[in-house]
């Protein structure tokens, strides 16, 4: 077992690299739950820095005034359109109504609509817009039904104190948020080909050095043992950098992890993407024949595929071209099996089909990265 | 001492498309020598040593080692075979008592003896002080040294050594071959290639001359020496000469080639008594002044100039 053993002697000696990539991938797993909270899908209602200039000093604009307060906050600002255009510039306010005078005639009982600034191409104006339309249609309603422009203007205010009871549906089992260590493993395609790829690379260089290897065949190591105890080692590494990942989460999240009822299904695709990382090393290695030119190659590959993959960045966001791209890379169909998994505790049995279809294809794209290599490998060979 | 053959090498044939690397070539080795294969760069001797390891295929003829045919999957025959590449064949990754180790390892499964070993070799190649060190911090004589660490580490019973001291600096040279013969004396048959002609003429006990694929001579340093005319070499400096004298020294007894340059006359003479005497009377006699003079044996250049036409280093 001398060449296993060599194999692991050198893998031994890139293990600082091994453990930088942890940290990173530790920060980044990290960070991201720092940041999110782990909250995705939670409710909340947010305000805007808004402005209302008064011309008309009415009740009615006073209630708007009182109205869109309890929602917002309301900047004070001059009525002066280069103050106003520069606060809009610099963003201290989002939106800026003018209450012009005769308000209650021509804005309530007439059709003229509110003259408003607003950021260009910001959406929560529009939450502004009808929250203002929403204000004088009550009170419309409300004063044509017999109430008192106070009584009206005092009850649509009160009313809009009440807040909706929001629940969210919880189909994961987590509260309808997404789990701790759902991100963990969204971010581990990255860690493990960056990982395996970088130490399978630097150990294939080593032994395809054409001096040791002609060095090795004069040996009393028949090639065919030789090359079982090369794959042996793959394993060895791939199976110890997948352990290590996998006892990331438990170490972390505990029984939070532990309890989910995806759990295997996690592993599994975890696995998988093991697999595959691991057939990428090998082409890599067998593409790549020297040590400087091996670092840029895993890192435009890890970093490739983990952008447009959905890695970094949820693929809800991407965009649909690129989409449509990185369903030819492998970590896709991880990422669509992670999302699946985070988003349900219980599968239907469409989820099902898509999650088996998901664990399939990075089968077949192990195989397929792996043949390719191998045909590579023997062209190599024969050259 | 010497006995059975160890190698036989029958009508060898290597063609490289239309390239004949080896053409017919026949070798035979015997145990405890230590062989050299001299011959200048493209002549065939890596090519005559891949074919031998069974690292190249050949077009036609036998190689028998320890009496068995040598094929690719003759794993007992390599085991008794140590190999020293010409390029330095180890792993940067690792240190130099595990590169030795490793090597090893590919021969000796039993730990013990293994770790025996390993020691045997640094402490034979002097590397005791650089174990630990990694092969890109070491000097290029250190890194042969532990080159050829590798390949006797096994103690084999054949080593082949493919120009071992290739860009070595001439202290470590030294050393290298002061151990190549301590292996041979410890037991070690070795086949020896090189084109530096003064470690051939050091070490070997027998040399073979290849060129163009096809050995042209074959025998000890005398032996071979005794085969070509060259006696002597008489070398003169500072010397004058015009045609008529050149031409008179040219019809002296045993004098067979002949030339001048810079002021500087070479003459060689086949082997006869007072071939000095008989220069230095003429040039007495023709009034000829000169300065130094030197009288050469013949050496394995001058073996390798006569057989082949040209210097080794062409």
């Amino acid at each position: 077992m001398t060449v296993y053993k060599g194999f692991l002697t050198i893998t031994r000696r890139n293990i600082h690299l091994m453990i930088l990539y942890l940290v990173i991938f530790l920060t980044i797993a990290v960070m991201a739950q720092k940041f999110t909270g782990g909250k995705t899908t939670d409710f909340e209602q947010v305000g805007l820095d808004i402005a209302v200039i008064d011309r008309d000093g009415g009740e009615l604009a006073g209630g708007l005034y009182d109205y869109l307060g309890q929602y917002h906050t309301i900047a004070d600002l001059p009525d002066d359109p280069s103050v106003i255009q520069d606060r809009m510039f610099y963003r201290e306010v989002y939106y800026i109504v003018t209450i012009p005078k005769d308000f209650e005639d021509r804005c309530l009982y007439g059709d003229e609509l509110l003259p408003v600034t607003k950021v260009p191409g910001s959406n929560s104006g529009f939450y502004v817009d009808q929250q203002i339309n929403t204000f004088l249609n009550d009170v419309r309603i409300m004063v044509k039904s017999g109430f008192t422009l106070s009584e009206s203007i005092a009850e649509v205010t009160e009313s809009s104190r009440e807040t909706t009871e929001v629940t969210l549906i919880d189909k994961n089992g987590f509260g309808g948020n997404r789990p701790f260590h759902a991100f963990m493993y969204q971010y581990m395609p990255y860690i493990l080909i960056s990982i395996l790829c970088y130490c399978m690379c630097y150990i294939m260089i080593a032994f395809r050095n054409p001096d040791v290897k002609r060095r090795m065949a004069c040996s009393a190591v028949s090639s065919r043992s030789q090359n079982l105890q090369i794959i042996l080692g793959y394993i060895t590494v791939g199976l110890a950098v997948y352990l290590l990942v996998t006892t990331m989460p438990v170490l972390m999240y505990g029984e939070s992890f532990t309890a989910d009822p995806n759990m295997p299904y996690y592993l599994l695709n975890s696995f998988l993407m093991t697999l595959v990382a691991l057939s990428l090393s090998f082409l890599i290695g067998t593409l790549v024949s020297r040590d400087e030119v091996v670092s840029a190659v895993v890192n435009v590959v890890s970093l490739g595929m983990s952008f447009l993959c959905g890695v970094f960045v949820d693929l809800e966001i991407l965009g649909k071209s690129v989409r449509t791209f990185a369903q030819f890379l492998p970590v896709y169909w991880y990422e669509v099996a992670n999302g699946l998994l985070a988003d349900n505790s219980t599968l239907s049995q469409l989820q099902q089909t898509s999650l088996y279809t998901c664990f399939f294809l990075q089968l077949l794209f192990f195989a397929a990265i792996l043949g390719v290599a191998m045909v590579i490998s023997r062209i190599q060979q024969k050259a | 001492m010497q006995s059975a053959n160890i190698i036989q090498i029958e009508n060898l044939v290597k063609r490289y498309q239309n390239l004949v690397a080896l053409d017919h070539l026949n070798l035979t080795i015997q145990e405890g020598e230590i062989f050299g294969l001299l011959g200048p760069n493209g002549s065939g001797k890596t090519t005559a040593i891949n074919c031998l390891l069974a690292l190249l295929k050949y077009d036609k003829g036998t190689i028998t080692i320890f009496g068995k045919n040598m094929r690719p999957d003759s794993y007992d025959i390599k085991k008794q075979i140590g190999v020293v590449m010409q390029n330095v064949a180890v792993f940067e990754q690792m240190s130099v008592r595990e590169n030795i180790d490793y090597f090893c390892g590919l021969y000796i499964r039993d730990k013990a003896r293994r770790q025996q070993l390993v020691e045997e070799a640094i402490a034979f190649t002097g590397l005791e002080e650089f174990t630990k060190m990694r092969p890109k911090k070491l000097s290029g004589g250190l890194l042969r040294r532990l080159n050829i660490a590798c390949g006797i580490v096994h103690k084999p019973r054949l080593i082949i050594m493919d120009e071992p001291t290739v860009a070595v600096d001439p202290q470590s040279r030294n050393k290298i071959l002061e151990g190549i013969v301590e292996l041979n004396r410890q037991g070690s048959t070795i086949i020896y290639t090189s084109h530096y002609m003064e470690e051939v003429e050091q070490i070997c006990t027998r040399i073979a001359i290849i060129d163009h694929g096809r050995v042209l001579a074959t025998g000890t340093t005398e032996e071979l020496k005794q085969m070509i005319k060259t006696g002597e070499t008489i070398t003169i400096e500072s010397i004058v000469l015009d045609e008529p004298l050149v031409a008179g020294i040219r019809k002296l007894p045993h004098v067979f080639d002949l030339s001048y340059e810079d002021q500087t006359l070479k003459i060689r003479l086949g082997t006869a008594r007072h071939n000095l005497v008989r220069i230095l009377n003429y040039l007495q006699e023709q009034d000829v002044v000169f300065g130094r003079v030197f009288s050469e044996l013949p050496t394995l250049n001058d073996v390798f100039l006569e057989i082949t036409g040209k210097e080794l280093r062409d």
